[in-house]
């Protein structure tokens, strides 16, 4: 198994890219994000994650285009390496060997 | 309706920390969820968030300074690290420089004219600064001097010299003295085959040697002045007397030239040691050196603690306070000479007070008051040190000044260069480093010009300043430091405000050729007004300088100074008429008179107990008749009147005014201290036995036996100098085959006693050249400005039908009006500096306002040849050149 220290927060941003595809940019994500996880995500902390993890070799960005919205700036749209899908499919490896490894009953049960 | 903003200052303060290459996505970002939450949520809390989220951005700096990160190779945008810019900038400079050869000469002539006027200056001070300090002994080294006091505490005056006592009695009494050598200038006649010539000869301690550091080439320092006829020779001299420097043992015969020895024999010195020459920047200079032998009768003298002929040099232990040395100098001199000053009181009135001093050597070069004097050379003035200082600061700062307006007023060919260097990308650092490096390269060029042009000036300026400096002085580590400082230093001085200007230009306005100089050119204008204020004021100076010196040479001196030669010859009373007898015999000599040596001066009692001072001549019946002096009343001496020579006495007419005699005739003047009463039987009208810048003052004329004469006076006819000196020169070897022989034309010496008048003119007139030539620069730059500005004004006026000459009054009445002005500063400034000069003259010219006319028209005439040149050129350019561009 490869070594990838991926940080829980990387790894869900990391996920979110990939579920956004081609518009995956700051503020996409980080909506994106506060739907899915149901906490409020600061602008800040999704960018400093996105460029930890392109500077690991996990994601490529690239300039996009500039709306009048950003007050004529263009967007960095990011997408998901070769690297960063072997990383997160390690990852989803290792959860699911884990799940299966417990036996039924184990876990306390909760509510539907 | 304005569009909600988001705070303009968290904006600006993510501008300022966050990464350049990070800031534009990131600022998008925040923008466009801005713009969201005020459809949202409404302005105010939009623009909360926003601050909000901009300092988180400034907060993640938990995780590493994320928003301050920058990628590892961007590249840096100073030039330095960058060789394709620096070899852009130096292909521009240097284009630059080629397109516009004529400016690029001048500016670097204009600075390099200031840097070597800087740096002769630096040479100059460097010399003076560096006087005495060789000696092994240096900052203990101290001479003995005094300060009068009069009794009721004033000073009267200070005393750089001593007698024989001083120097041993204080070295005798006080410890912290280690040595003393005392320094006596004296004159000696040498002889070599039957040729007698003069030889300054200085008298001094056997401790000579171990308190100044002059090398022997051959002898023992220690030993070389113990033995009585010895003699310390200089190389120079080794090689005139022997022709090589190996003199040790030699023997040169020596008699002194006046006091008892000037009759007697000539005796063998030996030549006790060879010293190498003495270096240039000290106040000791020798060529021979005797030891001093004190006789008996002198070591118990009364008067010897008063008489003052002589300097004393000590040498302190280094941990002596000077102070307390000084007050036990004091004390021995009041306890020694109890006695003697009683006696001096009581005979003589001596009523002031004698305070021992000691000052450091290595101040006396410049000092005024207790000047190298009495044997000690080159007594050096500080003022002439700051005057100098001072013209040199001035011209440098003058040449940077031009310097920078040159160089904005050629910057406006290059407007359209800076234009596009901004629009690429450049910034105002980067421009203003290129155009700081485009300076100093022109400031180099300018640096290396100053060094060969001093090198060419120097002999010249040594001559002036009398002293020998040389290039290879250069080679000390200071000056090189000081130089290189200096060459830093007006490089930015000259380079720092044109790079300043030129990075300024908005590319906007010089690419669409809406450049234009703004403001009203202040600075420059107010530049010009100065220079030439300076200029005017130099010329006024040197105009003046001229003509006081023209008057000095020309003015009648009272007496017939033509055709005169002069001969010194002490002790010539006995051998007077003989010489009288023999030199009439030749036909073109026409007579002779005998007056004392030197200079003599004493004091009488007139009118009962009144003292006057007065120069003292000792002459015979022919003197005054020789040089054709009237006699204004009463009569001559007279040889009709043999009682003359002990009874009677002549005086001039300022004698009479200052003695207030109506009838001067028959008045007394008392010798009280020789008991002689003498008779006024006639008066002489004034003249100028001193230079003219000593006012007359009382003189009186005696025919005493008991005085020698000194020196004889020959008039000779004209055009037969030849013949007059050949026989003047053989009878004066016969009857004086011991003494030297020399003659001087009296009216040359007349002339050189305005030397230092004569260097002050070369001066003024160097400076006043240098600085109307530099102002011509300044001059032409501005011109040369205000020509381009106006070059589309011209052209309409031409087109609709100005003549040339109109075009060039036009354009000069500006600069015209800028001389008039500067006028008004430097008129009344030179009108004052030339009195206060002239007052230092007792005989000097008014001051005329035809100097101050002259001067204006020169002023008014260069700054009108210089700005027509340029006028005449934008009055002849064709128009359609310069308005086609509309």
């Amino acid at each position: 198994m490869r070594r990838t220290y991926l940080g829980e927060f990387e790894e869900v941003v990391l996920l979110t890219v990939a579920v956004l595809g081609e518009g995956a940019y700051g503020v996409a994500i980080t909506d994106e994000l506060e739907r899915q996880t149901g906490r409020a995500v600061s602008l800040s902390a999704v960018h400093a994650a996105l460029h930890r993890l392109e500077e690991k070799g996990m994601l490529k960005s690239r300039l996009g285009e500039a709306t009048a919205e950003r007050g004529g700036r263009r967007k960095r749209l990011f997408n998901v390496t070769v690297l960063g899908s072997r990383a997160l499919s390690d990852i989803r490896a290792v959860r699911e060997r884990l799940w299966d490894a417990i036996s039924p009953q184990t876990l306390p049960a909760f509510g539907l | 309706m304005k569009s909600p903003q988001p705070p303009r200052w968290a904006t600006r303060l993510l501008e300022t920390f966050c990464a350049p290459h990070l800031l534009e996505e990131v600022q998008g970002d925040l923008e466009e969820r801005f713009h969201r939450r005020v459809a949202q949520f409404g302005e105010r809390v939009a623009r909360r968030r926003y601050t909000a989220e901009v300092l988180g951005f400034l907060r993640r700096r938990l995780n590493g300074p994320f928003a301050l990160k920058r990628p590892r190779n961007e590249v840096s945008p100073h030039f330095f690290s960058n060789p394709a810019m620096l070899r852009n900038y130096v292909k521009i400079a240097l284009r630059t420089l080629a397109h516009n050869k004529a400016y690029a000469f001048i500016n670097v002539v204009g600075l390099s004219i200031g840097l070597a006027a800087a740096m002769l200056i630096l040479l100059f001070t460097k010399d003076e600064v560096s006087y005495d300090r060789f000696h092994a002994n240096h900052p203990n080294l101290y001479r003995i001097t005094s300060k009068r006091i009069a009794p009721g505490g004033t000073l009267e005056g200070l005393e750089g010299n001593t007698g024989f006592f001083q120097g041993p009695k204080f070295t005798a009494g006080i410890p912290d003295i280690q040595a003393f050598v005392r320094f006596q200038d004296y004159l000696y006649d040498t002889k070599r085959g039957t040729e007698v010539k003069s030889q300054q000869v200085f008298l001094t301690d056997t401790s000579f040697f171990s308190v100044f550091s002059f090398p022997l080439l051959s002898g023992d320092p220690k030993t070389a002045l113990r033995q009585p006829k010895s003699v310390v020779i200089s190389e120079g001299l080794a090689q005139t007397h022997f022709g090589t420097t190996d003199a040790l043992g030699k023997v040169i015969f020596f008699k002194q030239s006046y006091g008892e020895g000037v009759n007697g024999p000539f005796e063998p010195y030996a030549v006790t040691g060879v010293a190498k020459k003495c270096p240039q920047n000290s106040s000791i200079k020798f060529e021979a050196l005797m030891p001093l032998v004190v006789k008996q009768e002198e070591i118990g003298n009364d008067f010897g603690w008063f008489n003052i002929f002589l300097n004393t040099f000590v040498v302190l232990k280094p941990t002596a306070n000077v102070g307390r040395v000084e007050a036990s100098m004091n004390r021995i001199y009041r306890a020694d000479a109890k006695e003697s000053m009683k006696m001096m009181a009581e005979k003589y009135g001596m009523k002031h007070r004698e305070d021992y001093m000691l000052q450091p050597f290595t101040a006396m070069h410049l000092s005024e008051d207790l000047s190298a004097n009495n044997g000690l050379v080159d007594g050096s003035n500080p003022l002439f040190s700051y005057l100098l200082s001072g013209i040199a600061l001035f011209i440098l700062g003058i040449a940077c000044i031009n310097f920078v307006n040159l160089t904005v007023a050629r910057s406006l060919k290059r407007a359209k260069e800076i234009g596009i260097r901004k629009v690429v990308g450049g910034g105002r650092t980067q421009l203003t480093w290129q155009f700081l490096g485009e300076s100093f390269l022109l400031c180099f060029a300018a640096f290396a010009f100053a060094l060969l042009l001093v090198e060419a000036v120097l002999p010249t300026f040594n001559q002036l300043a009398n002293k020998a400096l040389s290039l290879s002085y250069l080679f000390d580590v200071k000056l090189v430091v000081s130089y290189v400082a200096l060459f830093l230093a007006t490089g930015l001085l000259a380079g720092f405000y044109p790079a300043l200007v030129l990075s300024k230009y908005d590319p906007v306005q010089t690419l669409y050729g809406r450049f234009q100089l703004s403001g009203k050119n202040h600075l420059q204008k107010t530049l010009v007004v100065l220079q030439f204020a300076i200029a005017s004021f130099l010329i006024i100076g040197t105009l003046t300088i001229y003509s006081q010196f023209d008057y000095l040479t020309h003015k009648s001196l009272g007496y017939d100074d033509t055709h005169v030669i002069s001969i010194e010859k002490p002790g010539l009373n006995p051998s007077l008429d003989v010489l009288k007898a023999e030199l009439l015999k030749a036909p073109g000599i026409v007579a002779v008179a005998p007056k004392n040596g030197g200079q003599w001066g004493t004091a009488a009692k007139i009118n009962g107990e009144t003292q006057v001072e007065f120069t003292y001549e000792t002459i015979d019946p022919t003197y005054l008749p020789l040089f054709k002096i009237p006699i204004a009343k009463g009569r001559n001496f007279s040889p009709d009147f043999p009682t003359d020579s002990t009874q009677s006495v002549l005086v001039n007419e300022t004698f009479v005014k200052t003695a207030g005699w109506k009838a001067p005739l028959g008045q007394v003047v008392n010798f009280w201290y020789n008991e002689e009463k003498y008779r006024v039987v006639g008066v002489v009208k004034d003249y100028h036995y001193e230079a003219l810048n000593k006012k007359i003052g009382p003189q009186l004329f005696t025919m005493r036996p008991k005085n020698g004469y000194g020196k004889a006076f020959i008039k000779i006819k004209p055009n037969t100098e030849t013949a007059s000196l050949r026989h003047l020169e053989a009878t004066f070897k016969k009857l004086f085959p011991f003494s030297p022989y020399a003659y001087k034309f009296l009216d040359v010496e007349n002339r050189r006693q305005y030397e230092a008048e004569a260097k002050w003119k070369q001066i003024m007139l160097f400076g006043a050249v240098l600085t109307i030539f530099i102002s011509c620069i300044g001059l032409f730059g501005l011109a040369t400005l205000s020509a381009e500005r106006r070059t589309k004004e011209v052209g309409i006026r031409k087109v609709l039908g100005a003549s040339a000459s109109s075009i060039v009054q036009l354009l000069s009445s500006d600069f015209l009006k800028l001389v008039g002005i500067s006028f008004v500063f430097a008129f009344p400034a030179a009108y004052f500096a030339t009195d206060q000069w002239l007052q230092n003259y007792p005989y000097r010219i008014g001051i005329s306002p035809w100097t101050f006319v002259v001067a204006a028209a020169a002023a008014v005439l260069i700054a009108f040849l210089t700005v027509s040149l340029q006028s005449l050129r934008a009055a002849l350019t064709n128009p359609v050149k310069s308005l086609r561009s509309e």
